[in-house]
C-alpha cells in the first residue's frame, strides 16, 4: 500500500495542510528574527504555527538554522527530509549544508554571499569559492535561486535589511503563502521606529526583485 | 515602553511565543509568587521572562539564584509559606538541586511548586542528555510534559492548582524544541490568589530528621498513589481508541511532549489518525493505568514513541504483564526508535511507515554528500578569554611544561578547539577546581595544575571547591575568568556584577574578597585586565610558578556586552590595523592567537584586520613580534 500525502486545499492561500521553510545562515545574520516575523506574519492570516530554532550561537559564528510551518493544522516543528516547500538561505554554503532537506518541489533562494568560517585555514581546510558553491548547488537542483540581497540591503540604507529584502523577495516571486500586509506588519513590529523607512523600502526592494523573477520560477 | 505581548491582560488574544515565553505566561496566569533557578540552555528565558513581566505585576518575586539547589530552597521556602512558587533550571541542574528536591518531595508542597527541567535531546547544549523523567519516578513525584507552547501554558497552569490539591511538588519536564519553538498561544486569564501568605511552624513536616521522614515517606507513597489512580482522569491525557484494522492489525501509539505532536503530523500525513488508536500522556509519570490497560486490550501492536530512555516502554511491559496481556499484544518502542539524540522529522515517517508495513516513498529525497569545512561556534571577536588562554599557551611554551588545564562550562569551553587547545577537561559546573584537587594528589609538581572557570561558575559551585583546596593544601592554581556575565546562557548577571535580574541594584560580591575569604593569602591572589596581554603574562608567570592555593583573576568586560556598551554610550571603538610594511606574513596572530577579525592573504602574504568584526580589543598588537599592528589615532 502507497500512502499518498493527503491535500487539503480549502478557503486557505496555503495549498495543503502544512507549508514548511526552513531558514538557514550564519549567527548574526538574523535567522531567529526573520523565523519571528514570518511566524507572526503566518498567525495574522489565521493559520497555526509553529518554529524550532537554535539558540545560544546566534551570536557566536555558528550555523543557524530554524523551522518553521504553519497551516490550517499544524502540530509539529520539525520537517521531514524531503518537505520543505522553501529553504531561505542568507548565506550560500548554509545552503548547501541542509540540501538534504529539500525535495523535488522545493524552492531555494539564496542570497549571494559566502562567509567563510573563521579558523577555517587554521584547522587545515580550504573552503569552496562563491563560484564554486554556486555551480555545485545548480547541478544538484532546479529551483535554485540567488539574489544579491546585500547589496539591494545597502540600496535602502543599511546592510542589517538583508532578511527585510529576501522576505520581500519571497512574497513579490508568489511562493510564500502569506498576505503582503500581514508580512510588512509583522516586519514593522520587530523594527524600532527610527529603522522603519529604511525597512519599508528594502522590503519593497526585495518584492520588486521577487517579481522580476515569477516568470522564472514557474 | 509598551507592554510586552507575553504580559498583556487581554484573555482570548492570539499571539506568537517562545515555548520558554508561553511557561513565563502559565507561571504568571497561575498567580505564582515566586520564581527562582539558574540559567542554563535551553531554559534560561523563563525566569528572563518573567523578569520583564515585573513592572506590571508587582507581587512578581523573581530571581536568579547562585545555582540550582539555592534556587530549588528560594522556590521551596515560598511553597512552605503558602506561596506559589517554581523552580527554574536547564536537566543537569536538577542533579544540583537534587539533594534538596529529594527530600522535599518527603514533605510536598503547601503553596502549588513546580520545578521546570529543560531536558536536551541531542546535547544541542549540554554535557549530557540525561532523561528526567526518572526523577518523577525517583522522588515518587508526577512529571507533566507538554507538547506544545500552548499546552505548555495551559499545563504548567494547572501544574500549581494540582500541586496544592495533592500536596505534591510537579515536576515539569520540556526538551529543546519546546523551549526554543514558538506556537501560536491564546492568552488566559491571570489568576489573582488571594489569600494569607505565611509560615505555619508545622515542625512534623519540615523538619525531615529521621524520625518525622519516616512517617512522611508513608504519606508520599500514600500521595503517589493516589495521583497514580487519579492519572486516568487526568484532563491533559486522552485515550482516542479506534477499532479499524489495517492488513487485519489493529495499532496503537503512544506518545507525550515532542513526539506526540511530531506523531500526529505524522499520521495526518499517512491518512491513519483515525484508524489507529492513540494515548495521549499530558502527565507521563505516574502512569494512567486504566487507560493503559484499556489501550492494551485494544489492540494487536503498540509502539511507543519516546525520545531517550524506554521508560513508558518498560511501564507498558510490566503493564501487560499485571494484566496478563503479554501474549495477546506487542508491546515496540527502541528496537523502532533510537535511544539517543532527537528523533529527526523523517525518522517519524520512516518507523510509523515500517511498523504498520505501508511502504514509505521518500519522495525522491537527495542524499547527497556534502563536504564542506564544519561552521563550529568560535570565541568572538574581541573575547577576553581568548588572551587570557594564549597567554597561558605562551608560558607552557616558555617554561616547556605541559599544563593540566582543568576547565569548565561556559563559552570558555570552546578554547578546546584549535587554534587554542587549551582546556582539557570539562565534566560539570564547578568541576574543573574539584577535579583540580585531584589532580593535585597525583601530579604534585612536574605539571602545574590550573582550574579556568567563570565568574558565575566559581559563584555556583566553585567556592566549596576553593575551600577544599585550601584545607586540604592541594596545590593549584584557580583562573577566574571574570568577564562579569553569565554570557553563553544569554548575558545573566551574577553577584559579581551585583545587578539582580529585573536590573535593579543588589550587592556586589567582589571575587578577590570572597577569594581572601575562603582563606587564599593576599600574596597568592593576582587580578589582571585580561586584554592587557604583557601583564597577564608578566603575572601569570608569577602565578604559575608560585606554590599553595593561588588564585588569578582575570577581569575584562564580554566583548559583546563591551560593544553593546560602546554603541549605546556613543564611544568610539578602537580602530586598529596591520602595516603592510612591517608584517612579515609569520602567522603568528592569525594561527596561533586566531581572532576571527585576523586573517591572512596569501598572494600578498600579509595578515589583515577585518573592521566589520573588529572589536578594537587591541590584544593583538601585542601578540604581533613585529610591531606590525598598531591602533589608528584620529
Amino acid at each position: 500500500m502507497v500512502i499518498q500525502l493527503n491535500k487539503v486545499p480549502q478557503n486557505w492561500t496555503v495549498e495543503k495542510k502544512r507549508f514548511s521553510v526552513l531558514n538557514v545562515g550564519v549567527g548574526g545574520q538574523g535567522i531567529i528574527r526573520t523565523t519571528q516575523i514570518l511566524a507572526w506574519a503566518a498567525l495574522m492570516d489565521g493559520y497555526q504555527v509553529r518554529t524550532a530554532e537554535t539558540h545560544g550561537m546566534a551570536q557566536r559564528g555558528g550555523s543557524v538554522s530554524a523551522y518553521l510551518r504553519f497551516g490550517p493544522e499544524v502540530a509539529s516543528p520539525l520537517i521531514p527530509r524531503g518537505h520543505v516547500d522553501i529553504i531561505l538561505a542568507l548565506e550560500i554554503s548554509e545552503a548547501l549544508r541542509v540540501f538534504n532537506f529539500s525535495g523535488p518541489n522545493t524552492y531555494f533562494f539564496i542570497n549571494n554571499k559566502i562567509i567563510i568560517p573563521p579558523m577555517v585555514s587554521q584547522m587545515g581546510f580550504k573552503y569552496p569559492s562563491n563560484e564554486n558553491l554556486c555551480q555545485q548547488l545548480k547541478n544538484l537542483h532546479n529551483n535554485i535561486y540567488f539574489f544579491d540581497a546585500d547589496k539591494l540591503a545597502l540600496k535602502a540604507g543599511t546592510s542589517k535589511a538583508l532578511n527585510v529584502v529576501m522576505l520581500g523577495i519571497l512574497l513579490g516571486s508568489d511562493k510564500l503563502p502569506i498576505k503582503e500586509d500581514s508580512l510588512q506588519h509583522s516586519i514593522l513590529r520587530f523594527i524600532p521606529k527610527k529603522s522603519q523607512e529604511v525597512n519599508r523600502i528594502a522590503f519593497q526592494l526585495g518584492i520588486d526583485k521577487g517579481k522580476s523573477i515569477r516568470r522564472e520560477l514557474l | 515602553m509598551s507592554m510586552p505581548y507575553f504580559a498583556e491582560e487581554i484573555p482570548g488574544k492570539r499571539v506568537i511565543m517562545l515555548g520558554n515565553e508561553a511557561i513565563a505566561r502559565g507561571i504568571l496566569e497561575a498567580g505564582v509568587v515566586i520564581g527562582a533557578g539558574y540559567p542554563g540552555t535551553p531554559s534560561s528565558e523563563i525566569l528572563d521572562t518573567l523578569a520583564k513581566m515585573k513592572p506590571y505585576y508587582p507581587h512578581l518575586n523573581i530571581e536568579w539564584s547562585i545555582n540550582e539547589k539555592v534556587g530549588f530552597e528560594v522556590a521551596y521556602g515560598g511553597s512552605m509559606s503558602n506561596a506559589r512558587s517554581v523552580a527554574v533550571m536547564k536537566h543537569v541542574g536538577l542533579n544540583v538541586a537534587s539533594d534538596a528536591f529529594m527530600t522535599a518531595c518527603y514533605a510536598g508542597a503547601r503553596g502549588g511548586m513546580v520545578v521546570v527541567s529543560a531536558d536536551d535531546p541531542n546535547c544541542f547544549s549540554s554535557q549530557n542528555e540525561q532523561d528526567n523523567r526518572y526523577f518523577g519516578l525517583h522522588a515518587l513525584i508526577p512529571v507533566f510534559e507538554p507538547s506544545t507552547a500552548q499546552e505548555a501554558k495551559d499545563l504548567i497552569k494547572y501544574a500549581f492548582e494540582f500541586s496544592e490539591e495533592h500536596h505534591t511538588i510537579v515536576l515539569f519536564r520540556t526538551t529543546t524544541r519546546l523551549n526554543h519553538g514558538r506556537g501560536d498561544v491564546m492568552l488566559g486569564e491571570i489568576q489573582n490568589i488571594d489569600r494569607p501568605y505565611g509560615f505555619d511552624w508545622d515542625r512534623a513536616r519540615w523538619v525531615c530528621l529521621p524520625s518525622h521522614s519516616r512517617v512522611l515517606r508513608t504519606k508520599l507513597l500514600e500521595r503517589f498513589e493516589k495521583i497514580s489512580n487519579l492519572a486516568d482522569e487526568f484532563p491533559f491525557n486522552s485515550l482516542k481508541l479506534s477499532s479499524e484494522k489495517i492488513n487485519g492489525i489493529r495499532y496503537g501509539f503512544i506518545a507525550a511532549g515532542i513526539p506526540y505532536a511530531q506523531l500526529i503530523d505524522t499520521l495526518i500525513d499517512f491518512g491513519l489518525e483515525n484508524k489507529v488508536s492513540i494515548l495521549k500522556l499530558g502527565m507521563v509519570i505516574p502512569p494512567p493505568k486504566k487507560l493503559i490497560r484499556k489501550l492494551l486490550s485494544s489492540v494487536d501492536k503498540i509502539l511507543v514513541v519516546e525520545e531517550l530512555e524506554p521508560i513508558l516502554e518498560n511501564i507498558l511491559k510490566q503493564l501487560a504483564y499485571e494484566n496478563k496481556l503479554v501474549n495477546e499484544v506487542e508491546i515496540h518502542g527502541k528496537d523502532y526508535f533510537p535511544q539517543q539524540g532527537e528523533f529527526s522529522g523523517e525518522i517519524y515517517l520512516e518507523k510509523v511507515a515500517n511498523f504498520i508495513g505501508i511502504k514509505y516513498e521518500k519522495n525522491n529525497i537527495p542524499d547527497i554528500k556534502i563536504s564542506l569545512p564544519p561552521r563550529l561556534p568560535v570565541l568572538c571577536p574581541g573575547c577576553s578569554h581568548r588572551s587570557t588562554f594564549y597567554a597561558i599557551t605562551l608560558l607552557e611554551k616558555e617554561l616547556k611544561i605541559k599544563f593540566i588545564n582543568s576547565s569548565d562550562i561556559g563559552c570558555y569551553t570552546l578554547a578546546v578547539y584549535k587554534p587554542l587547545e587549551c582546556i582539557d577537561t570539562e565534566i560539570c559546573m564547578g568541576g574543573s577546581i574539584g577535579l583540580a584537587n585531584g589532580f593535585a594528589k597525583i601530579h604534585s609538581t612536574e605539571n602545574p595544575i590550573l582550574a579556568i572557570l567563570g565568574d558565575s561558575t566559581f559563584f555556583h559551585s566553585g567556592v566549596p571547591a576553593l575551600i577544599n583546596a585550601v584545607y586540604n593544601q592541594n596545590n593549584i592554581l584557580v583562573v577566574i575568568l571574570d568577564n562579569r556575565s553569565t554570557s553563553m546562557t544569554g548575558f545573566q548577571d551574577n553577584p559579581g556584577t551585583g545587578i539582580k535580574i529585573t536590573k535593579e541594584p543588589g550587592t556586589r560580591v567582589v571575587i578577590e574578597e570572597l577569594v581572601r575569604g575562603c582563606g587564599v593569602p593576599s600574596e597568592n591572589i593576582w587580578v589582571e585586565d585580561s586584554n592587557n596581554l604583557n601583564k597577564m603574562v608578566e603575572k601569570l608567570r608569577e602565578a604559575v610558578k608560585a606554590q599553595g592555593v593561588r588564585v588569578f583573576i582575570s577581569r575584562h568586560l564580554c566583548s559583546l556586552l563591551e560593544e553593546r556598551e560602546f554603541r549605546s554610550k556613543q564611544i568610539q571603538i578602537p580602530v586598529v590595523k596591520i602595516d603592510p610594511s612591517k608584517c612579515k606574513g609569520c602567522l603568528i596572530c592569525v594561527n596561533q592567537f586566531g581572532c576571527p577579525a585576523l586573517s591572512f592573504d596569501s598572494e600578498e602574504k600579509k595578515a589583515n584586520i577585518d573592521q566589520e568584526i573588529c572589536r578594537g580589543c587591541k590584544v593583538c598588537i601585542s601578540v604581533c613580534q613585529y610591531d606590525a599592528i598598531y591602533e589608528e589615532i584620529n
